[in-house]
């Protein structure tokens, strides 16, 4: 609690004396807005490839300790119905169930790397957590205009002993609440392989949502839309939500 | 199957709203085998219901109807070497079906769930063979497969969130003839542990598929343990197995002892590398199997058709490999072998997502080894699979 309110205080000061924010503390604030502490959400998930096909995809997702333990469990379509993902420690421990065989299996890490249902998002890409923070080293290298808001353009470099999901990740966020509108993400020859935009953004029970995400993917020229459709950040996880008892129901 | 949960449970599925799902399936197989060439196949329709009268029952049933067309009829002499002058004739039909596969309520109190009923039950971490269960046979070319539901008790017990306590009682009109299972589960650091005591009993000893001996018993004391290491997922699973016999059935090679005790158990890994290849290993040592082919006998082949044991020698390996490749298509191959005979299977497969909720599965087999051997004994197959979900 000290460090939070030490780091509260510095920033507040550095606002006052109107100093612009060092990268850390611009990837701070990003990670703090989009980590509330428990959230319920539908969405859907569309993905439509190069060649203009179209799959729809439905889910209900629970997340708790700021991102820290998720479960995420399809709706539709019919084939992948039941199919969940529990995923632990920041996307560190996950489990899948498949109701087709009854069968509970952790997977390893590397599970975090596959593609959701095919989409061009990865189970890493839907963690949360302090992953900006721990696992890359920043810079603030620009302020621009973008799409007619002042944002901050922070660039991320992986740290190698961290494991960091990309090698480099460049970060815009919007200077008014720090709610990151862009994230581009390079692969180790700094080729911009996959582009996130935020866009619809509302303001949900005193948090900034994005009800509209599209993750496009600059080699296939694929796309993949994530739409909330509901979300409340009010929801309370019973007592061992987060297991895998409740993972098979 | 006992049809007093039928009774029960449908008129309550009925009852509480239930959704409707399943899916069509339709499969043809071509299979060269020596000098005979076989068409085959099959349609099935699967209507799964569910219901949940409250947010603690829950109620499931699935009807599978099934057909066959062209060969319905197989010798399984015909995928067993000859061994002298017993090789006749055995054939096995397979008839249309009408089959209700699971039907079973699930209660959910605050301190355990409580299963009843016709039910899937798949314990173990491995994915070609799962050396503690005893209830499923899993086909080596399709090891996910849905599997048949048995009828049972199941007994679930959470410990916190990542520790459990399994009890799976098969039941039968005395108590010591009811298959059991018990398994305590939980999580150390980024693995999973689980330790499993089965005891069975109670095969049916009429079938001539059962295996060498008349079985009056068998204990399993075994374990899984499933994790990473060095950013590989990797799984051990293993049995040991006490057998209590009688006189034994067949006139085996072997001289009748009243226990036998064996080992079993698998070792695998899987991985996905950065162009998104997804590979799996498994390896298989089962010490109920034979060890040299000279050593196997007509029994091993129908102890290991029927089910009644894991695999027909000792020592196998499972490889999968899968990559989607373009859109909604994916390409994986898949291969086995028995590495005491030097007999194995390559499978190249292609999946399609034609259309959502649609897949069309095109899958060849080749097969190699001397024509005395678990599979060098086939040539070669094709199977076409359509499946539309709803």
């Amino acid at each position: 609690m000290i460090p939070r309110l030490t780091f509260l205080l510095m920033f507040s000061i550095s606002c006052i004396f109107g100093q612009t924010p060092t990268a850390t503390e611009i990837v701070d604030r990003v990670t703090t807005i989009m980590s509330p502490e428990n959230s319920y959400s539908k969405g859907t998930q569309t993905i439509i490839t190069s060649s203009g096909k179209e799959r729809v995809f439905e889910f209900d997702s629970w997340a708790a300790e700021k991102g820290k333990s998720s479960l995420t469990r399809y709706t539709k379509p019919a084939a992948i119905r039941g199919q969940a993902f529990l995923m632990l420690n920041n996307a560190d421990d996950i489990w899948s169930y498949f109701p087709r065989t009854k069968r509970v299996r952790k997977l390893a890490s590397h599970a975090k790397k596959q593609k959701m249902q095919g989409s061009d998002f990865t189970y890493e890409d839907m963690g949360g957590g302090d992953v900006f923070q721990t696992k890359f080293k920043s810079t603030l290298i620009a302020e621009e205009t973008r799409d007619g808001e002042q944002v901050w353009k922070v660039e991320m470099i992986g740290i190698p002993d961290q494991d960091p999901p990309y090698p480099k990740i460049v970060l815009w966020a919007r200077q008014s609440d720090y709610y990151p509108v862009a994230l581009d993400y390079y692969n180790e020859i700094d080729f911009n392989t996959k582009s996130l935009v935020m866009s619809d953004i509302q303001m949900i029970e005193k948090y900034p949502t994005a009800m509209t995400m599209v993750m496009t993917d600059n080699k296939e020229r694929s796309s993949t839309t994530m739409r909330t459709l509901e979300i409340t950040y009010s929801w309370q996880p019973p007592k061992s939500f987060f297991s895998e008892r409740n993972l098979k129901k | 199957m006992k049809f007093w949960g039928l009774l029960i449970l449908l008129p309550s599925l009925l009852w509480a709203q239930p959704e409707f799902f399943g899916y069509f399936e339709s499969e043809a197989d071509i299979m060269q085998l020596g000098s005979e060439r076989y068409n085959f196949g099959y349609n099935k329709f699967r209507l799964d219901v569910e219901a949940r009268p409250s947010d603690h029952v829950q109620i499931g049933a699935n009807i599978n109807i099934q057909h066959y067309w062209g060969q319905t009829t197989w010798n399984i002499y015909d995928f067993i070497p000859s061994f002298g002058e017993t090789a006749q004739a055995y054939n096995v039909d397979l008839p249309d079906t009408l089959l209700l596969d699971n039907v079973y309520m699930k209660l959910s109190f605050s301190l355990f769930d409580f299963t009843v009923g016709r039910q899937q039950v798949s314990p173990g971490v491995g994915y070609a063979w799962n050396p503690t269960d005893i209830f499923n046979t899993k086909s080596l070319m399709d090891p996910s497969y849905e599997q048949t539901g048995v009828e049972a008790f199941r007994l679930d017990i959470p410990l916190g969130n990542r520790s459990s306590i399994i009890a799976v009682v098969l039941p039968e009109a005395e108590m010591d003839q009811s298959t059991q299972q018990y398994t305590l589960k939980t999580g150390l650091g980024s693995f999973d542990l689980a330790a499993t005591t089965t005891y069975q009993a109670n095969y049916d000893w009429s079938s001539p598929l059962l295996g060498r001996y008349d079985l009056v018993e068998r204990n399993i004391f075994g374990g899984s343990v499933i994790g990473e290491l060095v950013g590989w997922g990797v799984w051990v699973e293993g049995a040991y197995n006490i057998l209590q016999l009688e006189m034994p059935l067949w006139s085996s090679y072997r001289p009748p002892d009243p226990e036998e005790t064996f080992t079993e158990y698998i070792v695998g890994t899987d991985h996905t590398f950065d162009n998104s290849i997804y590979f799996l290993a498994e390896y298989l040592h089962n010490g109920f199997g034979a060890a040299e082919k000279e050593d196997l006998s007509l029994t091993d082949y129908f102890s290991a058709l029927g089910g009644a044991s894991h695999s027909l020698m000792q020592d196998y390996l499972f490889m999968y490999a899968m990559h989607p490749t373009f859109d909604f298509v994916s390409l994986s191959t898949l291969v086995f072998a028995n590495l005491n005979d030097n007999s194995g299977t390559f499978a190249p497969q292609m999946d399609w997502n034609a259309f959502e909720d649609t897949n069309i599965s095109l899958q060849g087999s080749l097969f190699w080894g001397e024509d005395d051997t678990e599979f060098g004994i086939q040539d070669w197959g094709l199977r076409l699979r359509f499946r539309s979900d709803f």
